[in-house]
C-alpha cells in the first residue's frame, strides 16, 4: 500500500484543503480557485495534486462528498469537512503553528544561545 | 488502518467503475470551469481550451495518481491471486477434490472436538463468581481421595463454624430421586432434588417467580421450586401457582417459586423440581455416621481453596474428638472439577487425536503439494523468466493454499455438525455439560484459524520450494531428470515418514481402549446382567403405610415370578455395580474384634431388598439363610452380609449368628452371600442386606425392581406393566432398563472415546496409505523411463515391483520405528481410561505395526504394477 502520510507538501495541501471546506462546502475546481485567490495567487493547486489529495483524505475520514448541482445548474462533485474533518483540522493548525513558530525563532534569533 | 478506510477500500474494490466514471466527470468539470474563466476573461475560445489544458496537465497522470491515492492495489492482487488460484486448483479436479476432502475432515473434527472443550472445559460454570464455588466431601485416612457424602451433623457443624464459606447448602444425594406430582389419572413421575435452603444463594441465582426455600423451612416444611419446564409443560406457564399447594407423593407442597429458563443445574441437570430437606435433629439428622447429604458452598471473597482447606482440616479434627472418631476428614473441591471430572482428560486426549489427524492431512496436502510443484516447474519457470519475483510466486503458491483451506474449512463445518451430534449422543451421560453444544462464535473462529495456520503449515515448504526454481533449467526440461532429483525425494518421503508414525500413534491408542473395554467386559461384577429388566416402582406414602409397602413390593415379586418366562423378581434400594448409595460405618458387636473400633470397624454400603431379589440378579448364597416371610417388624432384626465384609471382622469365626451394630441399629447375621462389585470397573466393596420387610419403616425406599427373563427382557415390559396394574392402576412403570445397560454407564466414557479414537486411527490409517501410495506412483512416473529400459532390457518384472514396494516398506518401516517410540510415551497419557492394559501392551503393538504394514504393502503394490505395466516402447519414443 502506498504511504500516504505526508511530505511537507502534501501535509500542507491536505492543511489548505480542509481550511477552504470549513467556509462551506465545494467542489474541487473551487477548492483550488480559493487557495490561489486567498494566496493573492502565490499557491497553485494542480489538478494533479487536489484529487489524489481528495480521495486520501476521504478514505480518513475528515471530508465526505456528493453530487449536486451549482448555480449555473452543471453538476459538480462537492466535498464538506465532517466532523473528524474539523478536528483533523484544528489538530493541523496547531502544529502548524508550532512548527511555524519555531522555525521564526531560529531564524529570528540574533546570537546563539548561551552554552549551546 | 482504520475501519472506515477499510470500508472505504472494499466499496471502492466493488464501484470501481463507478469511481472511474465520477473522476472522468469530475475532471471534465474541472476543466470546462477552467475554460469558462478564461473566457470571462477575454480570452477566445479556441484559445482558452488550449490554455486551460496546459494548466491542468495530464489527465491520464492524475487519473493513475488518484487510483493511486485509493491504496487498494494490494486488494486487488490478492484478489487476482485468488481469482488465479482457483482456476488453478480447477484445472487439477482429482488433487482438489483430494486435498478440500481431507481437509474437510481434519478441520472438521478438530472444530468439533473443540467445540466439546470449549463447552464442557473452557466455558466458566453458568453461574456469578463461579470459582467461588466448591463441593465438601467427607474421606476416611485410608481413602484420601474418596469422595464420600457428608453426614448431617457433620454439616450442620460446617453451617455454623466455617468461617471461610460465604454460602452453604445440602443436597439429596439418592441418585435417582423422583416424586409422583398430582393425583388421580394425571399423576406423572418427575425428578426432584432435594435441597436445603442456601442451595440458591450459594448459586447466587433466584426464582423468576416468587421465592426460594427460605432459612427456616429446612425441618420439615413442604416446598418445592418448579423448574421452568416442569411449569411450562405441567403448569402451563400459570403465575397464580406459586403459593399454590400441589400434591406430591400424595402429600401437599407449597410452590414457593419457578426457576428462569436460563437456569441449568450441572449437579443435577435433569431436575424438575427442588424440593425442601428435613434437617430436624432426631432420626437421621442426628446421626454422625450416616453419610448421605452433598455438600456445596460458596467461599467468601478472597479465601483460597487451600485457606478454606485449612480451616476444614482444624474442623474435621475437632469434630473427630468430640464425636469419638479418628479416621474423618474433609476435602473441598472446585465445584468445576467436581462437574467435569475425568472427562477433562478424556476430552484433551480427543483433542490431541483430533490434532493429529489434522497434522496428518496437512503432511498429506504438503506432500501432494511438493509433487504438484514439480510438475508445475516449467509453469513457475516461466513466470519467473518474464519477471515475476520469488516473492510473488510464493505468495501465489501460498494465496492457493489458503483457498484451499477455506474451501475445507467450510465443508468443515458440515463435517463438525455431524461430528458434535454424533458426540452429544454417544458421549451423553458420560460427560457433562455436553448438551448444550453448538458451533458458536468460538468455534467458527477457532476452525477458520485452525485452516489458515493448516494452509501456511501444508503450502509453505511446496511454496518455498515452488519458489525457488531455477528458470534456466526448469525451461530445458532438466529438473524433470530421469530419477526426480535426491533432496526432493528425501523430503517426501520424510513426509511419509512423518504420516506413517502419527498413524501408528493414534492406532496403538485405539488399540489400547479396545483391550480396555473387553477387559472391563469381562471383568466380573458378581452378577449375571443378561436378561435382567429393572424399573423404579414407587409407592406413594399416602397410600402406602409402611406396612403396605412392605406386603406391597413382596406380593409384586411374587406376582411377577408367576409368570411365564420370568425366571425371579426382587427389589432393591440401589442397583448393583452402579456406585455407592448409602454408606454406615459397622462395627462388630461379637466375635473376636468385637467393639473393636480400629480393626473391627469398616464402612460399608447398605442395601434394602425384597422379593427374590438375590436369585435375581444371580448372587449365591455362602451360608445360612436369606431373608424369608418369618422376618417381620417384630422379630429381631437379622441382616445378609457379604462373604469380604464377613472375612473382614468376623475372622475366623461362623459369621453366623454373630451381631454386629449399623444403620443405627443393632442385627444378627443370618447368612453370608457373595461379593458385588461397587461398579462397572468391578471395584470390590463390603455390603450389609437389610430385609424390606423389616426396614419398610424407616423411610419409603422406593425400590427399584429387578426381573430376571429367560430372554430379551424388554419384549417383557408390556406384560409386566399389566401385571402391575392389576395390583394397583395408579403405579407407574418408570424407566424399564436392562440392567447391563444400567451398568453400562461405567464403560460409557471409554466406550466414547473409544469410538472417536478408533475413527481417527481409522482415517489416519487411510490418509498415510494414501500419502504412501502418493509418492510411490509419482516415484514410479518420474523413473518410468528407467523402468522401460530395464524392462527392454529383459529385467524380471518381480523384481522392479518388489524394488517398488521395498522402497515403501523401508520409508514405512522407519515411520513404524518412530510411532512405535512416540506411542510407548503416548500410550501413558491414556492414564485412568486403560483398564488392566499397561501402556507397553505387545499385543496392541505388534497388532497395529502388522495393520500399518499391510495398508503399506496395499498401497505400496498398486504403483508396483504400474511400474511393471509400462510399454518401453512409449516411453523410449
Amino acid at each position: 500500500m502506498a504511504d500516504d502520510r505526508g511530505d511537507l507538501l502534501q501535509g500542507t495541501l491536505e492543511l489548505l484543503v480542509l481550511r477552504t471546506l470549513d467556509f462551506e462546502p465545494m467542489h474541487g475546481w473551487g477548492i483550488a480557485q480559493r487557495i490561489q485567490a486567498m494566496s493573492s495567487g502565490d499557491i497553485l493547486v494542480t489538478q494533479g495534486s487536489l484529487y489524489p489529495a481528495l480521495v486520501r483524505m476521504r478514505r480518513r475520514g475528515w471530508v465526505k462528498s456528493a453530487w449536486r448541482v451549482t448555480e449555473n445548474n452543471r453538476r459538480a462533485r462537492y466535498y464538506e469537512l465532517t466532523a473528524a474533518g474539523r478536528k483533523q483540522l484544528a489538530a493541523e493548525r496547531a502544529a502548524w503553528d508550532r512548527a511555524a513558530s519555531a522555525i521564526y525563532r531560529v531564524l529570528d534569533a540574533r546570537a546563539l544561545p548561551a552554552g549551546a | 488502518m482504520t475501519v472506515h478506510d477499510l470500508f472505504e477500500q472494499v466499496r471502492h474494490l466493488f464501484a470501481r467503475r463507478t469511481d472511474e466514471r465520477e473522476l472522468d466527470e469530475e475532471l471534465a468539470f474541472h476543466l470546462e470551469m477552467e475554460q469558462q474563466a478564461r473566457i470571462r476573461s477575454g480570452v477566445d475560445p479556441a484559445e482558452a481550451r488550449r490554455a486551460s489544458h496546459i494548466a491542468l496537465g495530464g489527465v491520464d497522470r492524475t487519473k493513475e495518481d488518484v487510483r493511486q491515492a485509493f491504496g487498494t492495489q494490494w486488494l486487488e492482487q490478492l484478489v487476482a491471486d485468488v481469482a488465479f488460484g482457483v482456476r488453478m486448483l480447477r484445472r487439477s479436479p482429482a488433487f482438489t477434490t483430494v486435498a478440500i476432502l481431507t481437509l474437510a475432515i481434519g478441520l472438521g473434527a478438530t472444530t468439533a472436538v473443540f467445540s466439546a472443550v470449549n463447552a464442557v472445559l473452557l466455558r466458566p460454570l453458568p453461574y456469578d463468581q463461579p470459582g467461588q464455588l466448591v463441593r465438601v466431601y467427607q474421606t476416611v485416612v485410608t481413602q484420601p481421595n474418596g469422595r464420600n457424602f457428608v453426614t448431617p451433623v457433620h454439616y450442620l457443624a460446617y453451617t455454623k463454624r466455617m468461617a471461610a464459606f460465604a454460602s452453604i447448602a445440602a443436597l439429596g444425594t439418592y441418585d435417582r430421586e423422583g416424586a409422583d406430582l398430582g393425583v388421580g389419572g394425571g399423576v406423572a413421575r418427575i425428578r426432584t432434588f432435594g435441597v436445603s435452603s442456601g442451595y440458591f444463594d450459594v448459586l447466587r441465582t433466584r426464582p423468576a417467580l416468587g421465592r426460594p426455600i427460605d432459612a427456616g423451612d429446612d425441618f420439615g416444611a413442604h416446598e418445592i421450586v418448579l423448574s421452568h419446564r416442569l411449569w411450562a409443560e405441567r403448569f402451563n406457564g400459570d403465575s397464580t401457582i406459586v403459593g399454590r399447594a400441589v400434591p406430591l407423593d400424595g402429600e401437599p407442597y407449597v410452590v414457593t417459586g419457578v426457576m428462569p429458563a436460563d437456569f441449568h443445574d450441572l449437579i443435577r441437570p435433569d431436575v424438575d423440581a427442588w424440593k425442601t430437606m428435613d434437617l430436624t435433629p432426631g432420626r437421621d439428622a442426628s446421626n454422625y455416621n450416616n453419610h448421605y447429604l452433598g455438600v456445596i458452598a460458596r467461599l467468601r471473597p478472597g479465601v483460597t481453596v487451600p485457606q478454606a482447606q485449612a480451616e476444614l482440616n482444624a474442623l474435621s479434627q475437632q469434630l473427630n474428638r468430640q464425636y469419638d472418631q479418628t479416621s474423618w476428614r474433609a476435602t473441598l473441591y472446585p465445584l468445576k472439577e467436581d462437574v467435569v471430572g475425568g472427562s477433562g482428560h478424556a476430552l484433551g486426549l480427543m483433542f490431541g487425536a483430533a490434532l493429529s489427524v489434522l497434522v496428518l492431512v496437512c503432511v498429506n496436502l504438503a506432500n501432494l503439494l511438493l509433487v504438484r510443484a514439480s510438475e508445475r516447474d516449467r509453469e513457475l519457470a516461466l513466470r519467473s523468466a518474464l519477471g515475476a519475483a520469488r516473492k510473488r510466486l510464493v505468495r501465489q503458491l501460498l494465496v492457493e493454499s489458503v483457498v484451499l483451506a477455506l474451501v475445507g474449512d467450510v465443508l468443515a463445518l458440515i463435517v463438525a455438525q455431524l461430528a458434535m451430534t454424533a458426540i452429544v449422543a454417544s458421549a451423553a451421560g458420560s460427560i457433562p455439560r455436553l448438551a448444550g453444544l453448538s458451533l458458536d462464535g468460538r468455534a467458527l473462529g477457532f476452525s477458520l484459524l485452525l485452516a489458515t495456520m493448516s494452509a501456511v503449515g501444508f503450502g509453505l515448504l511446496p511454496a518455498l520450494r515452488g519458489g525457488r526454481t531455477d528458470p534456466n533449467a526448469a525451461l530445458r526440461g532438466e529438473t524433470r531428470a530421469s530419477t526426480g532429483g535426491v533432496a526432493p525425494r528425501r523430503l517426501r518421503n520424510l513426509l511419509v515418514v512423518v504420516q506413517v508414525s502419527l498413524a501408528l500413534v493414534l492406532l496403538v491408542c485405539a488399540g489400547m481402549l479396545v483391550a480396555s473395554v473387553q477387559r472391563l467386559r469381562d471383568v466380573p461384577l458378581g452378577i449375571q446382567a443378561a436378561n435382567v429388566l429393572t424399573f423404579e416402582l414407587h409407592l406413594p406414602d399416602a397410600r402406602y403405610d409402611s406396612t403396605a409397602r412392605a406386603r406391597f413390593y413382596e406380593t409384586v415379586a411374587h406376582t411377577l415370578e408367576t409368570q411365564p418366562g420370568i425366571r425371579a423378581a426382587g427389589g432393591i434400594s440401589k442397583l448393583p455395580a452402579t456406585g455407592p448409595y448409602n454408606q454406615w460405618d459397622v462395627t462388630a458387636l461379637s466375635g473376636p474384634l468385637a467393639h473393636d473400633h480400629e480393626r473391627g470397624g469398616v464402612i460399608a454400603e447398605e442395601r434394602v431388598i425384597s422379593g427374590d431379589y438375590l436369585r435375581a440378579v444371580g448372587m449365591r448364597l455362602l451360608e445360612g439363610r436369606a431373608f424369608n416371610a418369618s422376618d417381620v417388624p417384630s422379630a429381631p432384626r437379622h441382616l445378609l452380609i457379604s462373604k469380604s465384609l464377613a472375612t473382614r471382622i468376623f475372622p475366623g469365626v461362623d459369621p453366623i449368628g454373630q451381631r454386629l451394630r449399623t444403620a443405627g441399629l443393632e442385627g444378627e447375621v443370618i447368612g453370608v452371600v457373595s461379593d458385588v462389585a461397587l461398579d462397572g470397573e468391578g471395584t470390590p466393596d463390603l455390603y450389609v442386606y437389610h430385609a424390606h420387610t423389616q426396614f419398610a419403616g424407616d423411610r419409603n425406599w422406593a425400590l427399584t425392581q429387578v426381573v430376571a427373563t429367560d430372554r430379551a427382557p424388554e419384549t417383557f415390559i408390556a406384560s409386566i406393566r399389566s401385571a402391575i396394574a392389576t395390583l394397583d392402576p395408579m403405579l407407574v412403570m418408570y424407566q424399564p432398563t436392562p440392567l447391563s445397560d444400567a451398568i453400562g454407564r461405567g464403560e460409557s466414557e471409554r466406550v466414547f472415546v473409544l469410538r472417536l479414537l478408533t475413527t481417527f486411527a481409522a482415517v489416519a490409517l487411510g490418509l498415510a496409505g494414501l500419502g504412501l501410495f502418493g509418492v510411490l506412483s509419482y516415484g514410479v512416473r518420474l523413473r518410468s523411463r528407467e523402468f522401460g529400459i530395464r524392462m527392454a532390457l529383459g529385467a524380471d518384472t518381480g523384481a522392479i515391483r518388489r524394488g517398488v514396494v521395498g522402497q515403501g516398506l523401508r520409508v514405512t518401516a522407519i515411520g513404524l520405528l518412530l510411532g512405535v517410540a512416540i506411542s510407548l510415551a503416548v500410550a501413558r497419557a491414556l492414564g485412568a481410561l486403560l483398564f488392566h492394559v499397561s501402556p507397553t501392551e505387545p499385543r496392541v503393538y505388534v497388532l497395529a505395526v502388522l495393520f500399518m504394514a499391510l495398508v503399506a504393502i496395499a498401497a505400496a503394490y498398486v504403483p508396483a504394477r504400474t511400474a511393471t505395466a509400462i510399454d518401453p516402447r512409449t516411453v523410449l519414443q
